[in-house]
């Protein structure tokens, strides 16, 4: 630049001659040269991301038109290239659309919709298009038919990357045997050093659509992998809604106020946002007239027996009214006021206004603008004569009694000042005005008493006083104003970030649902335990969104090396730059250990046999590129996803303890069920008795339930023990080779091909038992079965 | 004396098995199997005022089966008592270390002693919930060593058949070794005006060489260190049945006064057999913290462990007495030990020709 300048008298052409260079640039070409940003930078990349936006799209589709998606991908070698296909059986897209779907670059319906969708900025299929042009030369080819027509119809087409449009090569009905949906074919320079990635692709896409079927085929694969269907149930439909309050951002509050019909700014709030009622927008309005305005100071009302004092300065400031007629106005406004504790200045003048209607009328005198201004300027410097004394009371109230008296009066004073000497005559001050009263005082009292106010000692203070100020009825400037004034429309902003807002509505979006979180995990992973859960929506920058999280351990699950983690964004998988997601840093953040997963160092991923899934669902994904790998570090969304996190690992750790618990039992009742007979062998042989029966002593021990059989001269006697510390109720089915009689109790007999099934559920309470005796021939064979109890904590002995 | 130690052999066996039979019907009745045993701490022993000597006190811990520590105890315990009571049927013994290794034969491997300090444990154990000595189930601990010099005669009833003994005239310099089974002794005949327990074998060495034992009539007791159960139980029967004084001299140090505490009130691990092995009336000669200052003996500081067994001491119910407590106030104060023989700083002879006359004249024992 600097080079330029100095030439700049010399040559005066120069800016004509740069000029010359600068050109608008199409979009698909700018693309072309960043190809990284949408995630076409290698030919092994390249594939996988265009099958990822051909899979996407068609997901989207089928979808939304209530079809249960049936997707098939195919990737084959034709000579120098590979060959993509992927077939849907959506609702197909009409003749007019394909060119401009397939063949346009940021050519969409959703970049502006907020409504949860896979596809946002319409750019994804149309860039492997161009990616695909580019790399192999080869147009397109699209087959689409919609749901009734006879034919599908069939395109080949390139993008002109100059202008940014379709063009078409070949344009002809065919004939197709699905009844309805797209298929895309094309061809690009590739490899397949990204299978791992494609398969994961295609496994996680299973997992988080679960009412999807897909199949793939790649020339790696004897056999094509099937992902089937684990449930009919549809992703809800999602429907569009407005920006919430919470989200938007001051460049796009200015846009809206300027682009909305509203005149007034609660007519603006109402229309344009989601969740603002009438109530919700003059809370709103309230909020942005404490920014806008200030409020004004309440002070306390003078006692009653200061009531004839009042009445003498009002009497004295109306002149000409009458004697009878001001005494009235006079003695009613004084009740009206005394008999009040604290008064604002605005309140005055409404009471004030008020008592001159209704004196006025029954004394049939006009107590005019002037008459009442007049008043009001007479009696507020009454009302406010102690400031100090007043404040006095509030600092006094909210202060430490290891604050000293003269301190007080001190801070007390100089607040008092602030008041009567900046806000005019209304006592009107805006938070930030009262916060600098407050420090202003405070320093003063520093400098003369030697006390400090210390930050909490001197926020107190400021919230009495801000609570003791009432909020002004000065009517809020009109859209237009503020659409025209930043500083104006950042307090309107200010405002409704305060307010309470109720939560955006969340038919925009459609998370799984932790049940069928859990079900698609079961369905892809054949893990021993499944905890899935799915958080409330929150709001970031007007978006609402939603984390679900599931886990899959044990089972066949790889043991060794770190868990898998799988991100989901929309239904999406996302499978590049795992170390750049928000989801990868939250999962490493999170103290592993405390959920039973071994963690080295206590941080980063933990290792086991585990799948850790976490999906956002959102109006609007804050990614970290176009390429859509990564979701960016959104405070709100990684608290959302903590808590996801948290909520499913908190049921991993239960089980694990539970496992473990039972482990060690199972270890103590080995241990236990070989030293105790050991011992009683001994014991038998050293008092030369027969051996005596421990399964007692061994059920006690280790708190189980036990069930004994005793068979007497063919009375046979359950003996159900529970020596556990709950209640059991354990389901009993003695399977008995002739036929049992005489049974008592609740027990009923099956009889089933020669063989009687007696069951028997008893209900035992700790430390309780419970017998069931029946009769049955002297040679019978009896074979218990006991379900209902673990298997750790039964002890049979029957 | 033959058929009055089959009765005790017979009552030891008889204990044993009814023993095991409370276990027996303990499984029998569906109870998890226990043994109860006084707590073996210091907290738990306490001052019988009959016998004159710290017993356990009420305070309890039970081995149960409930666990599986527990299980492996009981299960080690009903072997002991197997091979117990089979020892006494056949009328043979075996040291405490032998049973450690025998453990070894035993066919369940969760019964096998993991350490000699387990099976001489469970030994004690056994002792007290049967009420009968070690010495009655024929275990012997290994020879101590410990061993009498002094004006004595004795008939030992040795396997080998009788021996009658004088303890000076017919011993060497290393004097009479005090058998496995002291109560195997009968005291004949003595000279003795008092019993001296000693310590360490420096000292009792010097004693000797010095003639203190034939100038004051005095029987030498050497205790090498820590006293075994004989030499205690000797010690019991000297005082009690030859109604002689007994003095106790160690180093002065908080080890020394634990040995002197063990000969004269018990030991906190064999409590239950302190009317036994405790000799009550047994004094301290020495070395006091007192001597330490009055001599003005070389010194070694105290190390932390030896501060923490003097604290440790002042909680002992065995040494809350006011001479104990001046004595170790006044060490931690000086924050010095001495050895017996540092008494040698003033010459070979001075603890026979001064220290000892001078202190055993003050405590009225010459």
């Amino acid at each position: 630049m600097t080079s330029f300048q100095s030439t700049l008298g010399e040559d005066e052409g120069i800016a004509e001659e740069l000029a010359k260079g600068q050109r608008e640039i199409s979009i698909a070409e700018f693309f072309e040269k960043n190809k990284h940003m949408l995630g076409f930078d290698s030919g092994a990349r390249g594939l996988v991301t265009a099958v990822k936006e051909a899979v996407d799209n068609a997901l989207d589709a089928t979808e939304e038109a209530g079809i249960q998606p049936d997707i098939y991908v195919e990737i084959s070698e034709v000579r120098d290239y590979y060959r993509l296909v992927i077939e849907d059986n959506g609702p197909g897209i009409t003749k007019e659309q394909v060119p401009k779907v397939f063949g346009k670059l940021l050519y969409g319906s959703r970049f502006h919709a907020r409504e949860q969708s896979r596809g946002q900025q319409g750019i994804g299929i149309s860039a492997a298009v161009l990616y695909s042009q580019l790399t192999s030369g080869k147009p397109a080819k699209i087959t689409s038919r919609t749901q009734g027509s006879a034919d599908a119809e069939y395109f080949e087409l390139v993008i002109d990357t100059d202008k940014n449009e379709p063009e078409i090569r070949t344009s002809k009905t065919t004939s197709w045997d699905r009844p309805h949906g797209t298929r895309i074919e094309l061809e690009m320079e590739a490899n397949m050093r990204a299978r791992q990635q494609l398969h994961d692709y295609i496994l996680h896409t299973a997992v988080v659509n679960p009412h999807a079927r897909f199949e793939l085929r790649e020339p790696g694969l004897d056999e094509p992998m099937k992902f089937e269907r684990a449930t009919d149930q549809l992703p809800e439909q999602t429907s569009e809604i407005r920006p919430h309050p919470h989200g938007v951002e001051l460049g796009t509050l200015l846009k809206m106020l300027a682009a909305t019909e509203s005149y007034s700014v609660s007519g603006f709030l109402q229309e344009e946002f989601t969740r603002v009622g009438a109530k919700t927008s003059s809370k709103v309005i309230d909020a942005f007239r404490d920014r806008h305005f200030g409020r004004e100071m309440t002070w306390k009302t003078p006692a009653t027996h200061e009531s004839d004092e009042l009445v003498a300065v009002v009497e004295d400031a109306i002149a000409n009214k009458g004697k009878g007629p001001t005494a009235a106005f006079a003695e009613e406004l004084v009740d009206i006021v005394v008999g009040k504790d604290r008064i604002a200045h605005e309140e005055l003048e409404q009471i004030v206004g008020n008592v001159a209607e209704s004196v006025g009328a029954e004394t049939d005198t006009s107590f005019g603008d002037t008459v009442q201004a007049n008043v009001v300027e007479a009696l507020w410097p009454v009302l406010t004569e102690d400031r100090e004394g007043d404040i006095y009371s509030l600092v006094d109230e909210v202060t430490t009694t290891k604050k000293s008296d003269a301190g007080k009066v001190s801070i007390s004073r100089s607040i008092a000042t602030q008041f009567a000497e900046t806000t005019g005559p209304a006592d009107r001050a805006t938070h930030d005005d009262v916060d600098e009263f407050v420090t202003w005082a405070a320093e003063r009292t520093k400098e003369r008493q030697d006390e400090t106010y210390g930050e909490t000692a001197r926020e107190n203070i400021v919230d009495a006083l801000w609570s003791r100020m009432r909020t002004v009825s000065d009517d809020v400037p009109k859209v237009r104003d503020i659409a025209d004034d930043r500083d104006v429309a950042r307090d309107l902003l200010e405002g409704m970030r305060e307010t309470d807002i109720l939560a955006p509505p969340t038919d925009c979006l459609s998370p799984i649902t932790a049940e069928l979180v859990e079900e698609g995990l079961k369905k892809e992973f054949d893990a021993d335990f499944y905890a899935a859960a799915t958080r409330d929506a929150e709001v970031h920058g007007g978006d609402p969104f939603i984390v679900e999280a599931g886990i899959a351990y044990g089972g066949e699950l790889k043991s060794e090396g770190s868990i898998d983690l799988l991100r989901f964004a929309n239904r999406v998988p996302l499978v590049y730059q795992q170390g750049a997601c928000t989801i990868t840093h939250v999962v490493k953040d999170i103290g592993w250990r405390n959920y039973g997963l071994d963690q080295p160092g206590g941080s980063g991923m933990p290792n086991g046999p585990a799948v850790l899934m976490v999906h956002v669902a959102s109006t609007n994904v804050p990614f970290t590129s176009e390429s859509k790998d990564a979701l960016a570090d959104v405070p709100a969304i990684q608290d959302e996803v903590e808590l996801a996190i948290r909520e499913a690992a908190r049921d991993l750790k239960s089980y694990l303890s539970k496992r473990r618990s039972l482990q060690k039992r199972r270890k103590k009742q080995d241990v236990l069920g070989r030293i105790l007979p050991q011992m009683a062998t001994k014991l038998s042989e050293v008092t030369g008795r027969e051996e005596p029966n421990i399964e007692g002593a061994l059920a006690r021990i280790m708190n189980n339930v036990s069930v004994d059989r005793d068979v007497d001269d063919g009375k046979v006697t359950l003996t159900v023990k529970n020596y556990s510390s709950t209640n059991e109720a354990p389901d009993i089915t003695d399977i008995v080779s002739a036929e049992p009689s005489g049974l008592n109790g609740d027990a009923t007999v099956v009889d089933l091909d020669g063989e009687w099934f007696v069951k028997w559920s008893p209900e035992v309470s700790a430390g309780e038992s419970a017998t069931l005796t029946y009769s049955v021939a002297q040679d019978a064979s009896f074979d218990i079965n006991v379900d209902g109890v673990e298997t750790e904590k039964l002890t049979v002995n029957a | 004396m033959a058929s009055e130690s089959k009765t005790s052999e017979e009552i030891a066996r008889e204990r044993l098995i009814d023993l095991a039979a409370e276990f027996y019907d303990q499984f029998d009745r569906g109870e998890i199997p226990e043994m109860k045993l006084p707590t073996r701490t210091k907290s738990n022993i306490e001052y019988d005022e009959d016998s004159h000597v710290w017993v356990y006190g009420d305070r309890t811990s039970t081995r149960s089966a409930n666990s599986v520590r527990g299980a492996r105890k009981l299960l080690k315990a009903a072997y002991t008592i197997e091979f117990l009571a089979r020892q006494l049927d056949e009328d043979r013994s075996s040291t405490l270390r032998e049973l450690y290794y025998l453990s070894e034969s035993w066919d369940a491997e969760e019964a096998h002693f993991s350490d000699q300090d387990e099976s001489n444990q469970l030994v004690e154990d056994l002792e007290i919930v049967s009420k009968v000595t070690r010495e009655d189930f024929h275990m012997r601990p290994e020879e101590s060593g410990a061993t009498l010099m002094g004006p004595l005669q004795i008939r030992e009833q040795t396997r080998r058949g009788e021996r009658k003994i004088h303890c000076q005239g017919d011993v060497g310099e290393g004097g009479y070794q005090i058998p496995n089974n002291p109560d195997t002794i009968e005291f004949l005949d003595h000279d003795i005006d008092f019993v001296m327990c000693v310590e360490t074998g420096g000292m009792r060495d010097r004693l000797i060489e010095n003639g203190f034992d034939e100038e004051y009539n005095a029987l030498i007791v050497h205790l090498k260190g820590q006293p075994a159960r004989a030499t205690r139980r000797i010690t019991k029967r000297l005082h009690d049945e030859l109604d002689l004084p007994v003095v106790v001299f160690t180093d002065g140090d908080p080890w020394s006064y634990r040995i002197f505490g063990s000969v004269a009130y018990g030991s906190i691990k064999s409590a239950h057999l302190s009317e036994y092995l405790a000799t009550p009336e047994a004094r301290f000669v020495g070395i006091q913290p007192q001597d330490i200052v009055d001599y003005d003996l070389p010194t070694d500081p105290l190390a932390d462990s030896d501060i923490n067994a003097l604290q440790s001491e002042l909680d002992d119910p065995r040494f809350m007495t006011d001479y104990w407590e001046e004595q170790i106030e006044l060490q931690l104060d000086i924050g010095k030990k001495a050895e017996q023989q540092a008494l040698a700083a003033r010459g070979l002879d001075f603890v026979t020709d001064e220290y000892l006359p001078t202190r055993l004249d003050e405590m009225g024992v010459i």
